[in-house]
């Protein structure tokens, strides 16, 4: 049997197509997300890689923050219990989950074979999620992805007080103009988002194993100061942003067989 | 279950369209009073012949409440100023303000400037209600809102009228406890929404026809056998669960109400007024016997332990805390009894809501998993 | 010889001991309290009870740049950011007593919601988890323009109250006498204080208003001690002196007189004074240190009753209006700075219309400026410059337009 997870991001989508649960026949990742014409395609291509077409596909779950208007799903689930089941899936000894997407950061608590037994999700406002990184990246003129790169080359960190972004924009405005090195400020950027996260995370008690998934968990830099945050060693996601694809997969293959 | 389906949406419509029982009381040239959130001694105003009207503020944005507020002040005051500016309240003949809390202290006062055209009717409770003093002064804030509403209706309120108001009135209360327990055998029939707005009509509608309508509902409810439910039950605690839109969504996945905490609906009635020979005393009573409200002062937070008692005997799965953004009554609630139903092992979501920028779609992921997440559990 | 005592120092002295005695007192085993900061203290003082006060705690966490860590635990444990902050502090150092000034837990607490409700609040949560006695004296809200006799007579009532559960707690008598000891003395202290603010009416003024921050906190914790009233004593001959020597406390004058409206921003309180220094602007007054004029009839319970009521918090539009007007009369003010401040949602939920109302009957500029009292993350340094300068030019574009109408209407023709 063959089901496939998407997984609708909001500034990516990702596809995983799985055989019999166990054997991942293709994954896709296309870099834009809800809303766009990135869902269809990601999903098209992953079956096309593998000579298969719509109807060889048992089940199909949708998640992430655009899983209802992905219309080619038989169900839809949310990035919480497909990020727990993928990451179960990957590591088996998981209790906490970190999940930084786009709009929304989470932590979740895991309990007996994959479930989820606790979960909670930032506030309203922005500080400490993707959308923070990618703001204060712009400020910085440089890609998200070479972020941690930068803050890791910093000297004296300093510390953005801000969790506010429009605040913490002019913040990190001043500090450049003021002549503060861009490493110093790229780390002061990533500790404040690990910082807020970690609140989270404590919010619903660490127990390891903790993993990270998400895009989020390729920036080893994050990885590296959730560890000293949170006083446990943070794993990062095999399957890093597909993750919550792999879960929705095995999901489908569940509710199907 | 054709009439059951017209009681139904009879209150529906009241709860959804209150301008049109409003306009109709207007017709009948019955004067209007609005009452604040939360608790406005509604009684005094229904003694004096008014409708006394709830205002819960509303879906809205805001255009004109910044010039009195930052973002920062609940968006239940945000909003009900809001709509007040925009005049949509000009028909009030009065507006009661409860100062229960720092937003509401603010908002009469705003209120007094911005919307001059409603008359202010300012109320500060005790807080040390079980004090006997607390009872006298509660008792002359009332006489004097009952002297507010004896100049503006332009007749003198009797103590035979106001005993009549409260057994009126303890009576709506028995029925909606009535209509909430039966509600829970019903949950495929009496859905979330549903059952918010059978409770919330009665903020529109005069008690005695409330009261009519929702006991014709119960007995056409038991007239059915008990529904089985397949779904989970949780509980609702917090100021209100609105937007109307999160209770949709809890029926999209499978989650009925088994009981509710929340100050626009049970908190309302699960205590009755005293009755006694002197009224305005036994209204003024009634706000030292309530309790479980995070307006309430409770030293020793005996709701953690009723939400607790209130989750065991009505079986629900879960509790959800729906809490009004910037709502401090309620925030420095939830770490309490969080501690208490972690202990309890009952699952608690956090549901932050807003009525002005409600975000629906993180609402909807947030219930959503949690939802997957009891059903998945047991 | 020895150097000559300042007040400063006194005040510093004075400060030290307050925290050390406190815990000295519960290592000896003696009970000790928390009080919100304008708790009727003449109750606990004539018990003699070690009382310490977590809003003036909080502030001096906030001002060694102490307050993130407990901000971030208080946050784990599931309150909300949005929450007062000087609350979140407190309620975190009451799990982990972690800061730089220790201060005791407490055995009871006292506390009265003449500055806001969020107060009740936030000691129900000392008195749940800490399982403790609470003592409330609530004085409501004056919608009107003072207390009405019925709300003066549950306050007296909620005294009485207070009384037996201190002589419970305790398990000794409260001695009348003592009462109107520490009634007079705390009136003695009291006026004092209002000398030494109003001190500050003089052009130029003697103090840096920042300065009145750090006193404030000796009448926070001892308004209803002897020596109080000599650290008071000693302020006041310094400002006399200065004001006869004509001395400004900014070596090249003060080009500008400012109120601030709010509690100070204690996270950056450096920082917003050196912005001042730069911009030459003295903050001559403020809305805030005031509050400890707590004036009355010694032995009349009714005045005691009703100075505690009328905290500005807790009154209504009109009076802050007029109160906001006679200072910026008497103190000779160019401007007022509003504190936009993110944890006292009571000052910020009527401020606007404050500023319109104030506005409209003075000739005072207006600015305003986000911050918080003690959560160092809400507030943004650029824009609180940026605003203090364009106050500046509104100040300076006010006075030449006066000067140039008093020359016209000095015109003879």
């Amino acid at each position: 049997m063959i089901t496939a997870g998407v997984d609708i991001g909001s500034t990516s989508s990702k596809v995983v197509v799985l055989e019999e649960g166990e054997k991942i026949l293709s994954k896709v990742i296309i870099p834009v997300g809800a809303g766009s014409s990135g869902p269809a395609r990601a999903f098209e291509q992953s079956i096309r890689e593998v000579n298969l077409s719509r109807e060889d596909i048992k089940r199909v779950i949708a998640t992430g923050y655009g899983r209802n208007t992905f219309t080619g799903a038989d169900q839809q689930i949310t990035e919480i219990t497909c990020h727990a089941r993928g990451v179960y899936e990957l590591v088996p000894g998981v209790k906490t989950i970190i999940d930084i997407g786009g709009q929304d950061a989470k932590a979740i608590g895991i309990g007996k074979g994959g479930t989820v037994s606790n979960f909670i999700m930032n506030d309203k406002c922005a500080a400490g999620t993707g959308r923070f990184l990618e703001v204060m990246s712009r400020i910085l003129e440089i890609n998200i992805e070479d972020l941690a790169d930068l803050a890791a080359s910093a000297k004296n960190e300093i510390s953005i007080s801000n969790t506010c972004t429009v605040f913490a924009e002019s913040e990190v405005i001043s500090q450049l103009s003021t002549g503060t090195a861009r490493e110093d400020v790229a780390a002061g950027i990533v500790q404040s988002v690990v910082g807020r996260v970690a609140g989270l995370v404590k919010r619903i008690g660490v127990q390891s194993e903790v993993v990270m998934t998400g895009g989020v968990c390729l920036n080893w830099m994050i990885i590296k100061v959730m560890e000293k945050e949170l006083d446990v060693p943070v794993i990062a996601s095999p399957m890093a942003q597909l993750t919550g694809a792999l879960g929705a997969a095995l999901l489908a293959f569940e509710s199907a067989s | 279950m054709t009439q059951l389906k017209d009681l139904l949406s009879v209150l529906e419509n009241v709860a959804n369209n209150p301008a049109q029982v409003i306009n109709k009381c207007l017709e009948e040239k019955r004067l209007m009073i609005g009452c604040a959130p939360e608790y406005c001694p509604e009684e005094i105003v229904y003694a004096a012949g008014m409708l006394p009207v709830g205002l819960w503020g509303g879906s809205t944005s805001i255009k004109n409440a910044n010039l009195y507020f930052p973002a920062f002040a609940c968006s239940l005051v945000q909003t009900t100023l809001e709509l007040g500016m925009r005049g949509v309240y000009d028909r009030l003949a009065g507006i009661i303000v409860p100062a229960h809390c720092d937003h509401l202290k603010c908002f009469g006062q705003d209120w007094k400037v911005a919307v001059p055209q409603v008359r202010f009717i300012p109320l500060a409770h005790p807080i040390n209600r079980k004090l006997e003093a607390a009872v006298e002064y509660l008792k002359s804030e009332y006489f004097r809102i009952k002297s507010v509403l004896e100049e503006i209706g332009g007749k003198p309120i009797s103590d035979q009228a106001l005993s009549e108001a409260i057994e009126i009135y303890n009576d709506h209360r028995k029925t909606l406890r009535e209509f909430t327990t039966i509600a829970r055998d019903y949950c495929t029939t009496i859905t979330p929404s549903l059952r918010h707005n059978v409770i919330k009509s009665g903020y529109f509608m005069d008690k005695l026809e409330h009261t009519q309508l929702v006991n014709s509902l119960i007995r056409e409810l038991k007239k059915a056998p008990p529904e089985e439910w397949q779904g989970k039950k949780v509980i609702l605690t917090g100021i209100m669960a609105e937007p109307n839109e999160i209770l949709d969504m809890f029926e999209d996945y499978g989650l009925a109400v088994a009981a509710d905490d929340l100050a626009q609906e049970s908190r309302q009635f699960r205590t009755d007024v005293p009755q006694g020979k002197d009224p305005l005393e036994g209204l003024a009573r009634y706000w030292s016997c309530m309790e479980g409200c995070s307006l309430l002062y409770d030293p020793q937070k005996n709701r953690r332990f009723m939400l607790k008692t209130m989750a065991e005997e009505s079986r629900a799965d879960g509790v959800v805390a729906c809490i009004m953004k910037f709502c401090e009554m309620e925030e420095f609630d939830y770490p309490i009894y969080k501690k208490t139903l972690e202990e309890a092992k009952i699952p608690l979501l956090y549901l932050e809501l807003d009525l002005v920028t409600p975000s629906l779609e993180q609402v909807r992921t947030r219930i959503q998993s949690f939802a997957e997440m009891i059903s998945r559990k047991r | 010889m020895p150097e000559k005592l300042t007040s400063r120092n006194l005040l510093n002295q004075l400060q030290t001991r307050h925290y050390t005695n406190a815990y000295a007192a519960k290592m000896k085993g003696q009970l000790v309290g928390w009080a919100t900061s304008i708790f009727p203290q003449e109750f606990c003082e004539t018990m003699g009870l070690t009382v310490v006060y977590p809003e003036n705690h909080a502030a001096a966490v906030a001002a060694k740049r102490g307050a993130l860590p407990l901000l971030e635990q208080a946050e784990s444990e599931g309150y909300s950011v949005d929450l007062c902050s000087y609350a979140r502090i407190n309620l975190a150092y009451m799990k982990s007593q972690a800061a730089e000034i220790p201060i005791p837990l407490p055995d009871f607490i006292l506390c009265c919601n003449n500055i806001c409700n969020t107060l009740i609040k936030w000691y129900e949560n000392i008195a749940a988890e800490l399982n403790i006695p609470m003592i409330l004296i609530d004085v409501p809200y004056n919608h009107g323009y003072e207390p009405t006799p019925a709300a003066i007579d549950y306050i007296k009532s909620e005294f009485g109250e207070c009384i037996r559960q201190l002589e419970k707690i305790t398990g000794q008598q409260f001695n009348q006498e003592r009462f109107q000891e520490v009634m007079i003395l705390s009136n003695e202290n009291s006026r004092a204080w209002k000398r030494a603010l109003d001190l500050n009416q003089a052009v130029p003024a003697p103090l840096n208003g920042f300065e009145l921050f750090n006193y404030m906190s000796q009448m926070v914790c001892a308004r209803g001690r002897q020596e109080t009233g000599e650290l008071l004593k000693l302020l006041i001959e310094e400002l006399e002196e200065k004001i006869r020597l004509g001395k400004s406390c900014y070596e090249d004058g003060e080009k500008c007189r400012v109120m601030w409206d709010g509690i100070a921003c204690w996270p950056h309180i450096k920082h917003n004074f050196k912005a001042f220094e730069k911009n030459g602007i003295n903050i001559v007054c403020s809305s805030y240190p005031e509050a400890w004029v707590l004036l009355y009839e010694p032995g009349n319970l009714d005045e005691l009753a009703k100075v505690y009521s009328m905290i500005g918090n807790n009154t209504c539009m009109e009076y802050q209006a007029d109160k906001r007007e006679r200072e910026v009369k008497n103190f000779k003010l160019d401007g007022i700075l509003f504190h936009v401040n993110r944890s006292c949602k009571v000052m910020d939920f009527m401020q606007y219309e404050q500023q319109r109302l104030v506005a409209a009957r003075t000739d005072v500029s207006i600015m305003n400026f986000d911050g918080d009292q003690a959560d160092p993350r809400n507030f943004a340094a650029a824009q609180f410059e940026t605003r203090l300068e364009a106050l500046m030019e509104i100040v300076a574009h006010n006075k030449s337009a006066k000067k140039s109408k008093e020359v016209t209407n000095n015109d003879p023709a």
